[in-house]
């Protein structure tokens, strides 16, 4: 029982993780470094507090994903039309996403750091399983969501490893040059990376807002942007490698929870471990990883 | 010639244009919930400059962020990402408290300088990480400082409430709880105010400032980056490493070897960014020591395109406009966030226009070689 509980508090605390970073890998593949994923997920968790408060869920879950994909245009007219340095504008975003968000708040709601309590969306049983005990915690009170991240990982494997558009967002990530020669519209496809990964991020604040609290709080993400970075780094930029990267991470949570005081490790060291694992990762202490190779670079026509 | 000094124009004008910019945009926000932006900036003005303590106030909000976007700037003149600033400054900040609480008895001549030490050790563990990291595996320092910031996150909290908790504080009055913090510093860690040198210059300062020696400290800290960077050798190496890597090596300079050397030394400047509020003001670190320093020094130094003098006036300019949002909020009822959205939109157009003004300045380059 107490097993499956856990496994149920994971997979509910990687959500917001899994939703953004598949993001991430949108966002990298086409070979733009999106740090604004938190300010995206900030801004999600607002507008959906709107969205929800004054028109119902499914509006609260639309907004949020228009914001994100607002901030996200901001990104790639900043970073691919106009080339700046991407972790800047990533870096701005983020301050932007904070700032509007408490702005907003006390305008809307007359407070700076809360909005009106907000109702989810109905939540669903998996009929037949749920019936049986063992994994009634697992298999109950699912929100909609939670399915939508889940089934957006093989959508998303198939549509980057499989279609026309996947290919192209990888070839301007991989050598935007050579995608650029053979017609691909290289412009267009970072836009497309970017705005995705910002609507996704959205998404993923809708989640905490309208699923996980049932209101808005201010530094409700608690840095997951940057977790749902380090997933996609652990995940080697690929939905599926994401999926258990985001449980890994989910679980961390989920169990730096459950540690109060008094247990054998402290919560602060297990909260630190997507962040120690990343960089496990990246040194190559634990598998090699294979960055898009244009992932970060911003591309010009006339140098190319 | 005529060229050069039209460059030079650009670049100084750059800044300026994105402070307009941002502020017309701001503009546009105040008059949306039915405010007049004339008055709100001309508020923004007087509460801040009318009287001398408040100018005071804008000089100790500036300091950390002199120290703060120094680091930032010692990075990006080598074509590094500083941006674990944040994790930098809270681990030096962290150890300033520890030599500052658990020593007793020296005299302040020898304890302060030891804090301050501290500080800068602390800051340049921090980011000994990350280039190490870098520079032996690979590792992109971007994504390594992030990943740093938060196990600094994690470890501060440990620190302070497991390890090294005050446990014998009285309770405050009016407060039903104690708070979870570090004991006490020391009152030789503590950093002198400036009142005592200033009323030499008959400047009366009321007691409820902050301003202490840090503000002179980062001023003369700038100067010395400046000579540092535009004067000696090693400064030359950094700039050639950050301009051109390639080119750097064939003229065999070690790129690995001045990666570390700046990268330490922006840890060092990054560990002194916490002080003057634990030495000069809090006297004891918690949970709610100011966060957030490390990402509005990358603001102070983009402003300032990494001019160490730059870096101190638009750093003033920051200090400025937190005390100002502070008078609009109090004073028209305009949110203060308002500001912080202007800082945002200040980031994104000094990044914009300057990347204008370098492509225009390459095509004018071209244009006269053909």
């Amino acid at each position: 029982m107490l097993v499956a509980e856990l496994f149920a508090s994971s997979l509910r605390m990687a959500v917001p993780i899994l939703l953004t970073a598949i993001g991430a890998v949108y966002t990298e593949r086409s070979g733009i470094v999106n740090i604004g994923l938190e300010g995206m997920m900030i801004v999600g968790s607002f507008w959906a507090s709107v969205g929800a408060y004054f028109y119902g869920p499914i509006m609260g879950l639309i907004y949020a994903m228009m914001a994100g994909a607002f901030l996200a245009l901001i990104h790639s007219v900043a970073t691919v039309t106009f080339r700046v340095n991407q972790v800047v504008s990533g870096v701005a975003l983020n301050i932007l996403a904070y700032g509007s968000s408490r702005f907003l708040s006390l305008i809307i709601f007359n407070k700076a750091t809360t909005s009106h309590h907000v109702s989810g969306f109905k939540t669903v049983d998996i009929p037949g399983l749920s019936e049986i005990a063992f994994l009634q915690p697992l298999m109950t009170d699912i929100s909609p969501i939670l399915i939508m991240a889940l089934i957006l990982v093989p959508v998303s494997k198939y549509i980057i490893d499989k279609t026309v558009f996947g290919l192209r967002l990888r070839s301007v990530g991989e050598n935007p040059l050579a995608a650029d020669t053979l017609g691909i519209n290289v412009f267009a496809m970072r836009y497309a990376g970017v705005i995705i990964s910002g609507m996704l991020a959205g998404a993923a604040g809708a989640y905490l807002t309208m699923e996980h609290t049932g209101m808005y709080v201010e530094g409700m993400t608690q840095g997951k942007g940057y977790i749902a970075m380090a997933a996609m780094i652990f995940g080697n930029w690929t939905p599926t490698g994401t999926l258990w990267a985001s449980l890994l991470f989910g679980f961390a949570e989920a169990l730096s929870l459950r540690a109060g005081e008094g247990s054998i490790i402290p919560y602060q060291f297990i909260k630190m471990i997507p962040y120690v694992l990343t960089l496990a990762v990246l040194t190559g202490i634990v598998k090699k990883s294979t960055p898009p190779a244009a992932s970060g670079v911003p591309y010009d026509r006339s140098t190319g | 010639m005529k060229k050069d000094y039209k460059i030079l124009a650009l670049k100084i004008l750059a800044p300026f244009v994105a402070i307009i910019l941002a502020a017309f945009i701001s503009s546009l926000i105040i008059l949306a919930i039915d405010k007049d932006p004339l008055q709100v900036f001309y508020t923004m003005f007087k509460f801040s400059f009318k009287r001398i303590d408040s100018i005071a106030m804008i000089l100790f909000n500036a300091t950390p962020l002199i120290f703060s976007a120094l680091a930032v700037s010692i990075g990006f003149k080598m074509g590094l990402f500083n941006i674990g600033i944040e994790g930098q400054y809270l681990i030096g900040t962290f150890m300033a408290a520890l030599v500052g609480f658990s020593i007793k008895g020296l005299p302040a001549v020898i304890h302060l300088p030891l804090v301050i030490l501290a500080g800068i050790v602390g800051g340049m563990i921090w980011s000994f990480i990350p280039i190490f990291l870098k520079v032996k595996r690979g590792v992109h320092e971007v994504i390594s400082t992030i990943m740093l910031n938060y196990v600094a996150y994690s470890l501060i909290h440990f620190l302070i409430a497991d390890v090294f908790r005050d446990r014998q504080q009285s309770l405050v009055e009016g407060l039903g709880s104690v708070l979870v913090r570090t004991p006490k510093l020391a009152a030789s860690a503590v950093i002198p105010k400036m009142h005592g040198f200033l009323a030499f210059f008959g400047v009366q300062l009321p007691k409820h400032v902050y301003l202490n020696w840090f503000f002179p400290i980062s001023v003369v800290l700038a100067a010395g980056i400046y000579y540092l960077i535009m004067r000696t050798p090693f400064g030359y190496e950094l700039r050639a490493v950050g301009h051109n890597p390639e080119a750097s090596c064939i003229a065999g300079i070690n790129q690995g070897r001045i990666y570390f050397k700046g990268f330490l030394l922006s840890g060092a400047v990054a560990g002194l960014v916490g002080l003057s509020d634990l030495l000069g003001y809090f006297r004891y670190m918690d949970m709610d020591f100011p966060r957030g320093y490390g990402f509005d020094g990358i603001a102070v130094a983009l402003i300032a395109q990494n001019n160490p003098f730059g870096i101190i006036a638009s750093a003033i300019l920051f200090g400025f406009l937190k005390r100002g949002s502070e008078g609009i909020q109090a004073l028209l009822k305009v949110p203060m966030d308002t500001i912080v959205i202007l800082q945002s939109l200040m980031i994104i157009f000094i990044v914009v226009i300057t990347k204008i003004i370098n492509d225009y300045v390459k095509r004018l380059e071209k244009r006269e070689v053909a």
